[in-house]
């Protein structure tokens, strides 16, 4: 009674007991890593140990909003990178990823929010992507929906218009980089939990596992929200993350009404359409760290209040489902990428908030090359740990972040 | 337009009375009390709609919107549920994603070519070459979605919203849930009791079928629905559908108004002590070839129609039924004048042999063991196929309703919500709760009770359970005997105790042994599809999602149900898993038992709203707060434009002019006045004030001179600045400080952060809100307070930075300091807030002769950065730390006992020769000013300008922006990249601080 379809990721396999690299975490990043080392690196007896199943977490929880809009130089490129594999990743994966590059536009209510999206636009150009500061009435022009009048809580003074970005479709990717690193041999373990990660004179050796001992001499963990407490129940290393809860929400599904991402700080909000029509829209963070992924009955309140003023059209307009998932922060909104140091062979990616999904491809691209060849490449240096210790943050974002305990 | 029953005493419609709607720019009359779907069933529409994906013709499946089958557009409102929203005159009703109509769609030929789309299949297409993928998404985005919104549409109606509290809610207006709510509240409580109908009875409602001798089960209903409504602690919520249910027991819905409310929708969020949950069951959807036919429907739906809305589905239908209810339906109907062809049963054998003679009595065949494998007709049933389970022997049958159902599934969702895990039990074939929430409780049908009894004694046993949750014992302090206390003494409590009501379990006892007595739950059918290939067996309606696309996910490696949801889109659509949420799992857990990997059957997530609900609804009042200082109104009628600052209205300006040239001029030559009443205020006292506030600032506090002002900042861990303000020393171990604006509602909770484990004794007080500041400023301030008050204030008697207290006209106390933010002689008042408007005119009048004018934040931003003074957020970022900013001075290095908080890093950083600087600039040749957020560059970002303008005091472009320390020399020439710049650069210099009075002698004079 089967058909002519294959399981996309391989048949389910016994768990080895040695590996050249073990990745902790089935989500993009590690799937995207695991893809690099297996195409660019020829490592290939890679395993990917999953609790859940692939796509479990932020991978499957984003709302799928990629662009290269960051606020430092460290970033953009990185994100600029990132932006430009998708249509790449289509072609090299022959699986339809379905990037809608409709662009983002991202609100400004106040004199002062518009001077901060002239410096993230100006170091976009200065950096090649593109990105305008537009007026009210430009903004109205792309978003017919968008309400400009004064008569809002935050009136609509301009917006960043960064065309460029767009949105692919997450589960895609979790599907075709599966699909893509199992055809050049990587094993993905679901329904697996590691537990360890032993370590001998200062290096790596093995992975425990529910199903066994793996031996190895690299394992990276880039398990998205669960990633810094893992990393501290195994390695010891206690991290600057706090995991909040993020919240995003679908409407039912509409015919063509918003050809852009629409974004607002003020109102803590962003609106898009995905292909299938819903309005996907999101934004808040609960302000004390959890790991659950429970959802609230005050955001989607506030969330209908925040479209309500300026896509007022949306008014009528009907909420199908929202859901929950984890954001590891950071003090400074920019990753931690790091490892090989202290423990020869450990590697860490974590710390990206919720611009996990965005930056996927090509932090995986470049944890590859690190895990390869011992050495951070140099795009990945500025994103090492020691720059907490040495109080030197990043500045992806301007304003203080407030999840920390005493807020 | 058909006959329908006017004499029914089921009906929930009433035939006098017509409601007149438009439906496709054509009248149509239905009567009061019918939905939109209904109505237009009876006047003969069978075809509701069409599918999303293939264009299939859907007509009324449930009555309970689960799917998006009658979907249409509502007085300019897409994806109405029209089977559930009530005909109001003149509605304009549309329907929608059709290209012609409902009845002859022209996209139906799509419907042909399913075989091009297996599960997931637009992944695998249209990316090559990569040109098309453009082309092909535009014709995805046209194909998607189902109703339009008109980008201008505005909601018509009223939205309100509700917080009540309560003791117990009870969701769910049925026999259970009716029960649970009396049997709560005869105990004393206060019940509030949703139903999602507009009106009580449950499925007792429509049946006639006897619930005690020569009572028919709609009269029990009507008999508890009054005594619900007349009982004073039971607070009614009719039209209510639950939408969520959060931690502590918080239920949320929204309720439909009625004729003669105040609202179209208000938004409900009920806190509540206890929660009973007796929502009932859905129909499991029985699953063959052309399940979802128009003329195919539950078997509530076909009931319903005859029973509450006066309709025949059909003349002649054919029954494909695992359940008692079924065959009930099947006698009811045939008794209402409708031909029966047979009725097949999924059960071999277990039929209530009352039923089945009264069955035979009227001489309708009944098949056990048979299932109806296909629907005929191209858009309206006109044959059935039924077959033995095992497919082996089929017969045809005509008929133009085919009743179908394969069982019943529990309404699962209220409870998961709040946090239940559900196991499968292989009995009832249920999803049912492994463990409830806390002081949660569940009744009625959901159990898989099916005795009419058991499900009213289910109800009342989880009333008393809810009621006692949240009681308060008033004589022995327990606090509920309806559960084993876990923590602490509960020695007291004696089982037989009815000392009060909190403790007396003599009703709960006697409540248990009542529903035990009772028949239990009954078995429920496992049967998954008809013996069917499943090409087009449907699993989903809303996502044309067939068995045969499950089947293909599989197959691809989706194990998982939550990601066969995913992947095959099944349980997305508008009615989310309302269809497919049993089945799937079900079929899951089956197939891959095929293949020789026995799963169990795990249920996908539901997640809230359980009923799609109107953002307009959520939104409610849609009241987003502000603040407004006590000059608010002033201001306004003074002309000033206001901004939203954090959470505060401010105004930004006092004419059209952006750049503000006269308010500036104004400070600078005359006087000016602004309103600096959101600054953050506080006291602090107490003996242990001072060394919190050397723990927080970076400064030696014990330094503040009575009388003096003392400025200082505030760092965090890593000596970035997070706030800079004032200090005064009011009396000894009392002090009063500002913080900046942002800050104001964290400081209380920053100090205590920081000190939390010293155990200081002292006391913080916000103030900001109950004091509000004036600021007066330029060379004529002093002048104008002079008029205003008797106090000597004097350059000698009140200097620069020196602080004082005194009455205004003997009434009005002030703190006035010495200040020079703007770089002028200045004073801020800081005055108890019912005095602001009292002192201002005082000023304003007094100042008439000096030429005193408002001021706003922008004039103010423009005249202190002309003197250097920082704005933090402005001249800073989260990474800017006190060096950075040139405010070292500030750091006391000595006090290393005082554990300030940052000073560890500030430390550190004092070697760092990588870090951004703040300084001060000019522009080359005289030129204008540099936009604020450009970049310095040279081949890589250097640094950016914070704020710069056009000095019409110094008549010339003046700046600060953050560079790298090593840019930071005087003459240092910057490279200014602003957007749009292309390769146009502009350049600027660097050169000391302030720009204006650098000596400070206007500001000190």
């Amino acid at each position: 009674m089967f058909g002519k379809y294959k399981p996309m990721w391989g048949e389910k396999t016994q768990l080895k007991s040695s590996y050249d690299a073990v990745i902790i975490g089935g989500g993009l990043h590690s799937l995207a890593t695991a893809y690099y080392l297996a195409k660019e690196h020829g490592i290939t007896d890679v395993a990917i140990i999953e609790k859940n199943y692939i796509g479990f977490g932020g991978a499957g929880r984003n709302t799928a909003i990629v662009r290269a809009n960051q606020r430092t130089q460290y970033n953009v490129p990185l994100y600029k990178e990132a932006l430009d594999l998708w249509p790449v990743l289509t072609k090299e994966l022959d699986y339809n990823l379905m990037f809608n590059n409709c662009g983002n536009l991202n609100l400004m209510h106040s004199e002062a929010a518009m001077k901060a999206a002239r410096m993230t636009i100006c170091t976009a150009q200065y950096h090649g992507v593109e990105s305008h500061l537009i007026d009210a009435k430009e903004a109205k022009e792309l978003v017919p929906a968008l309400n400009i009048s004064e008569d809002i809580t935050f009136p609509i003074h301009g917006a960043m218009f960064h065309p460029p970005g767009g949105i692919v479709r997450h589960d895609a990717v979790v599907w075709g980089l599966a699909r893509g690193a199992s055809k050049y041999g990587v094993e993905i373990h679901q329904q697996t939990e590691a537990t360890a990660i032993n370590t001998r004179n200062g290096k790596v050796v093995s992975v425990e596992t529910d199903r066994g001992t793996i031996n190895t001499s690299k394992v990276l963990i880039s398990a998205g929200g669960y990633s810094a407490s893992l990393i501290n129940k195994m390695m010891g290393i206690r991290l600057p993350v706090s995991v909040l809860t993020i919240q995003a929400m679908v409407t039912q599904p509409l015919k063509p009404l918003l050809n852009h991402v629409v974004s607002s700080g003020a109102y803590h909000c962003y609106a898009n359409q995905t292909l299938k029509g819903e309005i996907a829209t999101g934004a808040h963070m609960d302000q004390w760290p959890n790991y659950t992924t429970q959802t609230t009955a005050h955001y989607i309140k506030h969330q209908a209040e925040a479209l309500s003023e300026f896509l007022p059209c949306l008014r009528g307009v009907r909420f199908m489902r929202i859901w929950g998932g984890l954001a590891d922060m950071t003090p400074d909104m920019a990753p931690i990428m790091d490892g090989n140091d202290q423990v020869e062979g450990f590697f860490f990616n974590c710390g990206w908030g919720y611009f996990g999904f965005k930056s996927c491809s090509a932090a995986g691209k470049h944890m590859a090359e690190f895990m390869a060849n011992g050495e951070a490449p140099n795009i990945l240096k500025p994103f090492n740990l020691k720059r907490y210790e040495e109080h030197k943050l990043m500045g992806e974002t301007a304003a203080l972040v407030t999840y920390t305990p005493d807020n | 337009m058909m006959t329908r029953f006017n004499q029914l005493p089921t009906l929930r419609i009433d035939p006098t009375k017509k409601v007149i709607f438009n439906y496709k720019g054509k009248s149509c009359a239905g009567s009061e009390g019918d939905t939109v779907a209904t109505a237009l069933y009876a006047n003969g529409v069978r075809v509701f709609a069409r599918s999303l994906k293939y264009h299939r013709p859907r007509g009324l499946y449930s009555l309970d919107g689960e799917c998006s089958n009658t979907c249409m557009e509502v007085d300019g409102i897409p994806n109405v549920r029209t089977e559930n929203t009530l005909a109001k005159q003149g509605m304009e009703v549309k329907e929608q994603n059709v290209k012609g109509s409902a009845e002859n769609d022209m996209m139906a030929f799509i419907d042909k070519l399913d075989w091009m789309m297996p599960a997931g299949f637009y992944y695998r297409t249209m990316h090559k070459p990569a040109s098309m993928w453009p082309v092909a998404m535009k014709q995805i985005r046209k194909a998607a979605g189902l109703g339009v919104m008109s980008p201008d549409h505005v909601t018509p109606g009223k939205f309100d919203e509700i917080f009540p509290r309560t003791d117990v809610v009870v969701i769910g207006g049925g026999p259970a849930g009716m029960q649970a709510a009396l049997a709560a509240a005869d105990k004393g409580v206060r019940v509030i009791i949703m139903e999602s109908r507009p009106w009580l009875g449950g499925f007792f409602d429509y049946r006639a079928a006897e619930y005690s001798k020569g009572k028919p089960l709609y009269s029990r209903a009507r008999e508890l629905a009054e005594k619900v409504e007349a009982h004073p602690g039971i607070r009614v919520l009719k039209h209510t559908s639950m939408v969520g249910a959060y931690s502590n027991n918080l239920v949320t819905g929204f309720q439909i108004g009625g004729e003669g409310d105040s609202f179209t929708e208000r938004y409900v969020e009920i806190r509540a002590n206890a929660v009973v949950v007796a929502v009932g069951c859905i129909e499991r959807p029985l699953i063959f070839d052309n399940n979802e036919r128009p003329g195919v429907m539950q078997v509530a739906c076909a009931h319903r129609l005859a029973r509450t809305y006066g309709i025949l589905a059909g003349e002649k239908a054919l029954f494909s039924v695992g359940h008692d209810l079924g065959l009930e339906a099947a006698i009811d109907l045939y008794d209402l004048g409708m031909k029966i062809a047979c009725v097949a049963d999924i059960r071999e054998d277990g039929q209530n042999p009352e039923l089945l003679l009264e069955l035979a009595k009227r001489n309708i065949p009944v098949l056990k063991g048979w299932v109806v494998t296909k629907a005929h007709g191209s858009k309206q049933v006109k044959k059935a196929t039924i077959a033995t389970i095992d497919g082996t022997i089929t017969r045809d049958f005509n008929c133009n309703v085919i009743v179908a159902s394969a069982g019943f599934t529990p309404i699962t969702g209220p409870l998961t919500l709040a946090g239940a895990k559900l196991r499968y039990d292989s009995h009832t074939n249920f999803f049912i709760p492994e463990t409830l929430p806390e002081k949660t409780h569940i009744a009625g049908r959901m159990t898989g009770l099916e005795d009419s009894m058991a499900i009213e004694a289910s109800g009342t046993l989880a009333g008393i359970k809810a009621a006692m949750d949240s009681l308060a014992c008033t004589c022995c302090g327990s606090e509920s005997a309806s559960e084993g206390d876990s923590e602490g003494d509960s020695k007291e409590k004696s089982s037989s105790s009815s000392c009060c009501e909190a403790c007396d379990d003599a009703a709960l006892k006697a409540a248990e042994e009542a529903l035990k007595a009772l028949p239990g739950p009954s078995r429920g059918t496992k049967l998954v599809t008809a013996p069917v290939k499943g090409r087009k067996s449907f699993i989903c309606f809303d996502e044309d999602t067939t068995i045969k696309n499950i089947k293909q996910a599989i197959e691809m490696g989706f194990d998982v149900p939550e990601l066969i949801k995913r992947f095959t889109s099944a349980g997305t659509g508008p009615g989310q898993g309302g269809i497919p949420g049993h089945n799937l799992p079900l079929f899951v857990a089956k197939y891959e038992a095929l293949s020789g990997v026995p799963a169990p059957v795990r249920p996908t997530t539901v997640r809230p709203p359980l009923v799609p609900t109107l953002i307009a609804t959520y939104a409610g009042t849609n009241h987003i707060m502000m603040k407004r200082t006590p000059m608010d109104e002033m201001q306004r009628s003074d002309g000033g434009i206001f901004r939203k600052i954090g959470v505060w209205e401010r105004a930004r300006y006092f004419s059209d002019d952006f750049e503000c040239k006269a308010e500036i001029e104004n400070v600078r030559n005359n006087v000016g006045m602004l309103d600096g009443s959101t600054l953050g205020k506080f006291r602090i006292h107490g003996p242990d004030a001072l060394k919190a506030l050397q723990r927080v600032y970076t400064s030696d506090m014990s330094k503040i001179k009575p009388g003096r002002v003392k400025y200082s900042a505030m760092c965090n861990d890593d000596g970035c600045v997070i706030d800079d303000g004032v200090v005064i020393k009011i009396a000894e171990n009392d002090y009063y400080f500002t913080t900046s604006t942002g800050r104001a509602g964290q400081t209380v909770e920053w100090v205590r952060y920081h000190t939390r484990y010293d155990g200081w004794d002292f006391n913080m007080v916000n103030l900001t809100d109950s004091m509000g500041v004036i600021n007066l400023s330029g060379p004529n301030a002093r002048k104008v307070l002079q008029k205003i008050t008797d106090e000597d204030v004097s350059n000698e008697a009140f200097p620069f930075s020196a602080y004082k207290e005194f009455m205004v006209k003997d009434t009005i106390p002030v703190k006035a300091m010495r200040l020079g933010f703007v770089g002028e002689l200045s004073y801020e008042f800081h005055v108890p807030s019912s005095y602001m408007v009292s002192l201002w005119n005082m000023l304003k009048e007094a100042g008439k002769e000096f030429g005193i004018k408002n001021f706003g934040v922008e004039a103010q931003n423009v005249l202190r950065m002309e003197k250097c003074h920082i704005i933090l957020g402005q001249e800073s970022e989260q990474r800017t730390n006190l060096l950075d900013l040139g405010l070292g001075f500030l750091w006391d290095r000595k006090k290393t006992d005082a554990k300030t908080v940052g000073a560890v890093a500030l430390a550190q950083a004092e070697k760092d020769q990588t870090r951004f600087r703040l300084v001060g600039f000019k522009m080359e040749n005289n030129g204008r000013a540099p936009k604020d957020g450009s970049l310095i560059v040279d081949d890589k970002v250097r640094g950016y300008i914070c704020t710069a303008r056009d000095s019409f005091s110094l008549n010339e472009a003046v700046g600060m922006a953050l560079v790298e320390s090593h840019m930071a020399k005087i003459g240092t020439r910057l490279e200014i990249f602003e957007d749009e710049c292309g390769d146009q650069r502009i350049y600027g210099k660097v050169v000391p601080m302030p720009f204006y009075d650098p000596d400070g002698s206007r500001m000190k004079s």
